[in-house]
């Protein structure tokens, strides 16, 4: 039945208060289309613009709804923050003692969503969909990797695209067909309390309240109030599957609700004589990362996944909506979704002890401020190096990618840091001396950090079929000679980056490729649908094979060559070039000579049964030239300030090589054709709409001001031209780095103009960190004296695809 | 002069100890779940212990409390050594061969106890030695007697107990050549204990009860309700039974004497006990070993006072009465405890308490609005009373500490008043003898599966 699940029972608010960017967008283009939707189809939707108030009762939070009012104030929603005082201007009941501040965004709405659902409904049917209610999809049949029909207890039905969004019951539908499609979803338990009217009925316009600190949201309902919240101590449930299969209003369980009861109380004190109508009980489904699940299965084409939508559904089902129409039409959707991509998770985020346990720590985190640089704290230890324990033991701090374990930085011993809730801030975090002397030891001696997470592939063929497709696949001249390194886009035809990684050319006839952790699926996925059906030409995924050691820093050299008897300066074995050779007693070690950083140094593939061998040899030799372990977030503040991409973060499907200055990693003219090629061309021609740019913040104190994250707001001449997509603090430099792209608005029509060098390096900029704007420096080169080698240009290695 | 709740809560969980029977493959093929037990002093030092065992070479698991008087000694001693007399009674002809062959060898022995001990529980080193020449000599008359028939458990028990009686009672006469250790003898002899023991094997409970601790069964009915199932009858005045036996056992002359102020011969409140010789020996033998005895015995005035109208001794023995159950599904635990918790509680209570502890209260009705007329505020006063409640249940993970709670704290409606706890926890030692007595309890949790599959079986 259309609207039966959980829609049935949703709360009806319509919130552009989002923290990710693309969800923001969802939920704008939602709330334009339901306002929309009564006049076009002629069903009540109970639509209401009400407005929605974000309280804050500590400082932080305050800080946190900031950045969300600067992301909106940018994207022309209205929004505003406002004082405690004006809250109660605002809405009559509310106890504001307890505030500093408050959140005002006055076109959020409020809908009922089964008339929202009806209304699409009607309007499809219009445009000639046919609607099967109660109806059972058994299974779903696939040939040849492709969807060719529904089974269900009325028959079959012949289709080339499947939409499986079944909400919480997605995950067992996927697991239906003989080809298992992983949808990583849990159901939790939900409640909200219905009340009956006030003596004086509430308005039905009153704004809806979030109160995220009592972890709670009120909104009128038929003259009393609704209201609901994300607990503390979620209660999972269908972990063994069966489901129930029509949806049914589950046990109320008031002892469990009295928390949300009290912060309700607390909020709306004059409450406390209202009588109780309802305790609803309904569940919603969660996912391992708080974002949606949407887009194309990475093992069956045309068989699509919408679901998850950890009880935001109502905000983000009209612009899901809208870019998964676009996905199945055009093969790819008109904004970034990436963060939302099914193809983000693999079989190992399915386990359902695993979903179990990541939602309970999810469901409680929609309402937990949302920091920078947090990890998820359940279903961890999945996948780790054969170095786990021994890094471990020496102090290293962890963070999870993908399901791997990295170092983050190694703790001194006899040092401390805080618990994990008090080392939540927005401010300089406490590990800032920490990485900074691993950062300094990069630049001065030799630091080793342990990498193994990449994805890698080998790709290889019997006779030229692995040199053709690649290049045909990729953007760099992959025709080098055996033994070279080459940084390469894997590009769409629209010349947007849908990988960017490392290629060896091992032999003749075979590649070593190196991507992101998280690329596991997604560049797996690509390849497969576009490499040639060939048994010639073969494909592995070989990530647990190796374990990989970043020797970073300019003693790097002395330490290789000791341990494997061979010259290792740059005139024996130059930048860019990969060789096997021994170390230790451990022969066939992949030594590659890049760090991802810029930084002069190694990057060793070892085959993990010498890993543990290999490590203990580079750290005895090492210990002469100051050896040390360092972590991701000392590499990161060394990929950043040498102005590196990273795939994910900085470079996403949208963004082509030519706006983030990597020409020369495009090889136009490599005689022959290659995915993207006629779209560069163009931009070649025409210029660029956005341009990937480096910002040095001026007058910002490390100490004392907010840190930058990502997401800010760029302005140029004070008018908004873009967003920040990374940053970090140079220990160098001694300021903080923001990496950003910069767009050319009209300043009448807003329209996107061509982005010139002169347009970026004639502008004022600022950076708006959650309000507040600090001036900066845009630089489109890294700054070269940070160089320690200098290098031809086109040798410089300006990878740093492998970052975070 | 005030304890808080904290420090309330150190006092009472300071003696606490629980075993949880490790379980195999998933399944835990025990009748015993596990135990909780406790211990609150009243006297300084303590004068109650308590033991748990599983025995090795044979099936089973023992379990005992001990009520000492006239000091810890008796208590003590028969707190070590009850559970090898039992054991090695139970032991097979082959395995006491197997033993005794070990020992004359000076081979490892087989290990025949695994005790389950509080780290305040202790053994003494120094008469290590004795007692197990004692034990020896037992298992060695055993070897010689062996009569081929399969050990009865019952009879087992009641020669278990006698001959440790009968070893104590020797071992004072004879005496050993080091000091320490004749006096140690001496003070056990002199001293008194009564046991209660559960030996559970299977279905197969027994309990052998000498003096007045109790045991008791607590058994949920269909309803889900408790009751509670003595499984062992109190040896003292209140006991008619006992009173004739006592009676029975000596000239009608004495029958006046016998039973003075509810207590044998005036003196002594339980009839059965380990020890306590002085009811036991001829005056003449009495003599004899005090005045050979060291100084210290000499001096004090209760080892050389006889009890008046001493004529017929013994008066009493350690002999106890063995009740033996088939445990049922419904039988969801044992309460062994002395004397100290029965004056305060009454079983019915005690059964209610400790199996709404294990189901874990939290079987509170859950609450539901349906067409009530309920505010939100009155939901709210509802919901935080019943937190409030669970919270204080969930303070106690030992069912033996969550009993002694009840029974030092409870008030007159049959709830944990906090002020009162405190009051009680707070005397001064010399005052709290006065208002209780050492209380050592254990719980024994049942699993209902096992026995169940164990009926269906037979």
């Amino acid at each position: 039945r259309l609207a039966a699940g959980t829609t049935r029972f949703c709360a009806g608010i319509v919130s552009t208060a989002r923290h990710v960017s693309i969800e923001l967008k969802m939920a704008d283009y939602s709330n334009k289309l339901y306002q929309q939707l009564e006049q076009e189809t002629g069903v009540k939707t109970g639509y209401v613009k009400t407005g929605s108030i974000s309280l804050a009762q500590t400082q932080d939070r305050l800080i946190s709804l900031r950045r969300i009012a600067s992301s909106l104030n940018v994207m022309g929603i209205p929004c505003e923050i406002i004082t405690p005082k004006q809250v109660a201007q605002l809405h009559p009941l509310i106890n504001i003692h307890d505030l500093v501040g408050a959140m005002y965004v006055p076109e959020d709405a409020l809908v009922s969503s089964a008339n929202v659902s009806l209304a699409l409904a009607t309007a499809a049917s219009r445009n000639g969909v046919q609607i099967h209610e109660r109806t059972s999809v058994s299974h779903v049949t696939v040939q040849k990797g492709r969807v060719t029909g529904v089974e269900t207890d009325r028959g079959q039905i012949q289709c080339q695209y499947f939409v499986n969004c079944a909400g919480q019951w997605a995950y067992e539908l996927g697991h239906s067909g003989e080809e298992l499609i992983n949808i990583p979803l849990h159901a939790c338990e939900h409640f909200y309390l219905l009340t009956h009217p006030l003596k004086e009925p509430l308005a039905n316009n009153l704004p809806t309240i979030v109160d995220p600190d009592g972890r709670i949201y009120i909104r009128n309902w038929q003259g009393g109030i609704l209201s609901g919240g994300f607990e503390k101590n979620p209660k999972p449930l269908f972990t063994e599957g069966r489901n129930q299969l029509e949806i049914h209003n589950l046990q109320e369980d008031w002892d469990h609700f009295e928390p949300l009861l009290s912060a309700l109380l607390r909020r709306m004190p004059d409450l406390e004589a209202l009588q109780i109508m309802q305790l609803v009980n309904c569940p919603e489904s969660f996912t391992p990362d708080m974002r949606c699940i949407m887009g194309e299965s990475p093992t069956v084409r045309g068989y699509f996944v919408l679901a998850g939508m950890n009880s935001a559904g109502i905000s983000y089902g009209g612009g899901a909506g809208k870019y998964l129409a676009e996905w199945m039409v055009n093969g790819y959707p008109s904004e970034n979704v990436w963060p939302l991509d099914l193809k983000r998770f693999g079989t190992l985020q399915s386990s359902r002890t695993f979903l179990r346990h990541r939602v309970m720590e999810v469901m409680p985190l929609m309402c937990d401020l949302k920091v920078p640089r947090w990890d998820f704290q359940t279903g961890r230890q999945l996948r780790t190096s054969p170095l786990y324990d021994r890094l471990d033991a020496q102090g290293a701090r962890w963070m999870e990618k993908h399901g791997f374990e990295r170092v983050k930085y190694f703790v001194p011993p006899g040092k401390d840091l805080l618990d994990l809730d008090q080392s939540k801030t927005f401010y300089k975090p406490d590990w800032f001396d920490i990485v900074g002397s691993e950062v300094k030891c990069c630049k001065e001696a030799v630091c080793v950090i342990d990498m193994s997470s990449f994805t890698k592939f080998e790709i290889s063929s019997t006779g030229d079929q692995a040199l053709e497709s690649l290049q045909y696949l990729f953007s760099n001249d992959l025709d080098v000679p055996v033994g070279h390194v080459v940084h390469t886009g894997m590009l769409n035809e629209k010349g947007g980056y849908e990988n960017d990684c490392s290629i060896a050319r091992l032999s003749k006839r075979s590649f070593f490729m190196i991507s992101p952790t998280d690329q596991q699926v997604h560049c797996w996925a690509w390849l497969k649908n576009r490499l040639p059906n060939d048994s010639n030409l073969t494909m592995e995924d070989v990530t647990w094979k190796y374990t990989a050691l970043n020797l970073i820093g300019p003693r790097a050299v002395d330490v290789l060559s000791e341990l494997s008897y061979a010259p290792m300066t740059p005139e024996h074995f130059p930048s860019l070039f990969c060789k096997e050779m021994s170390v230790g007693y451990a022969n066939g070690i992949r030594v590659m000579s890049i760090t991802h950083t810029g930084e002069p140094g190694f990057m060793l593939y070892i085959p993990i049964e010498y890993a543990l061998h290999v490590y203990n040899e580079v750290m005895n030799m090492g210990q002469k030239y100051g050896i040390r372990n360092a972590g991701y977030y000392a590499l990161r503040s060394l990929r950043i300030e040498k102005f590196f991409a990273f795939w994910g973060q900085d470079l996403d499907a949208f963004t082509t090589p030519m706006e983030c200055g990597r020409e020369f990693q495009v090889k136009l003219e490599k005689g022959m054709e290659f995915v993207g090629q006629e779209a560069l061309l163009e931009q070649k021609q025409n210029g660029v709409y956005k341009r990937f740019t480096m910002f040095i913040l001026e007058d910002h104190d490390a100490d004392r001001d907010l840190w930058p994250w990502w997401g800010e707001p760029i302005f140029r001449n004070g008018h908004y031209v873009g967003k920040t997509t990374s940053s970090a603090y140079s220990y160098t430099l001694e300021r903080h780095v923001c990496l950003g792209f910069v767009h050319h608005f009209d300043e009448k029509t807003g329209e996107q103009l061509v982005v010139t060098t002169d347009f970026i390096n004639q502008g004022e900029y600022e950076i708006d960190i959650a309000g507040q704007r600090f001036q900066a420096k845009a630089k489109l080169y890294p700054f070269s004296s940070l160089f320690t080698h200098r290098r031809r240009k086109d040798e410089v290695e300006l990878s740093g695809c492998q970052g975070e | 002069f005030y304890l808080t709740p904290p420090q309330v809560n150190s006092i009472l969980k300071a003696n606490e100890y629980s075993f949880k029977v490790p379980e195999f493959d998933g399944k835990n093929v025990s009748s015993v779940l596990g135990f909780d037990s406790n211990q609150l002093p009243a006297n300084a030092p303590i004068e109650d212990r308590r033991s748990a065992a599983t025995c090795l070479q044979t099936r089973g698991m023992l379990l005992g409390v001990f009520d000492g008087h006239a000091g810890c000694a008796c208590a003590q001693a028969v707190s070590e050594r009850l559970f090898y007399y039992i054991a090695v009674s139970l032991l097979p002809h082959e395995t006491l061969l197997e033993i005794e062959n070990a020992v004359e060898s000076g081979r490892a022995l087989l290990p025949i106890l695994q005790w389950h001990k509080h780290p305040n529980d202790y053994f003494s080193k120094e008469a290590s030695k004795l007692y197990f020449n004692s034990l020896r000599t037992y298992w060695q008359e055993l070897i010689d007697l062996n009569s081929g028939e399969t050990t009865d458990v019952k009879e087992a028990l009641i020669n278990a107990f006698k001959r440790l009686d009968n070893d104590i009672s020797l071992e004072a006469q004879v005496g050993d050549p080091n000091s320490f250790l004749n006096y140690l003898v001496l003070r056990v002899a002199f001293s008194g204990a009564t046991a209660c023991v559960a030996h559970v094997d299977g279905v197969d409970l027994h309990i052998a009860n000498t003096g007045d601790s109790r045991a008791m069964l607590g058994v949920q009915e269909e309803d889900g309700s408790w009751s509670a199932v003595n499984l062992s009858y109190d040896h003292n005045a209140q006991n008619e039974h006992e009173v004739k036996r006592v009676k029975m056992e000596h000239p009608k002359s004495e029958e006046k004497s016998l039973v003075k102020q509810d207590r044998l011969l005036g003196l002594l409140m339980p009839f059965r006990a380990f020890g306590d010789v002085k009811f036991k020996w001829s005056i003449e033998l009495q003599k004899r070993v005090v005045e050979s005895g060291p100084d210290q015995l000499n001096d004090n005035e209760y080892t050389k006072f006889i009890p008046p109208n001493y004529h017929t001794p013994p008066y009493l023995t350690a002999e106890p009465e063995v009740i033996h159950h088939r445990l049922r599904p419904q039988d969801k635990f044992l309460v062994l405890a002395t004397d100290g918790l029965w004056e305060t509680m009454h079983r019915q209570d005690v059964a209610r308490i400790v199996g709404e502890y294990l189901t874990g209260v939290h079987h509170q009705q859950p609450i539901a609005v349906g067409g009530y007329k309920v505010t939100l505020g009155q939901m709210h006063g509802l919901l935080t009373e019943r937190r409030a409640r669970i919270s204080s249940v969930f303070e106690d993970q030992n069912a033996a500490t969550h009993l002694i709670r009840h029974a030092v704290g409870n008030n007159e409606f049959g709830t944990v008043d906090h002020e009162r706890l405190s009051k009680m926890l707070s005397l001064p030692e010399e005052l709290a003898r006065m208002y209780r007595d050492d209380i050592t309890i254990i719980v024994v949790q049942f699993n209902s599966h096992v026995i169940g599959a164990c009926q269906n079986e037979e």
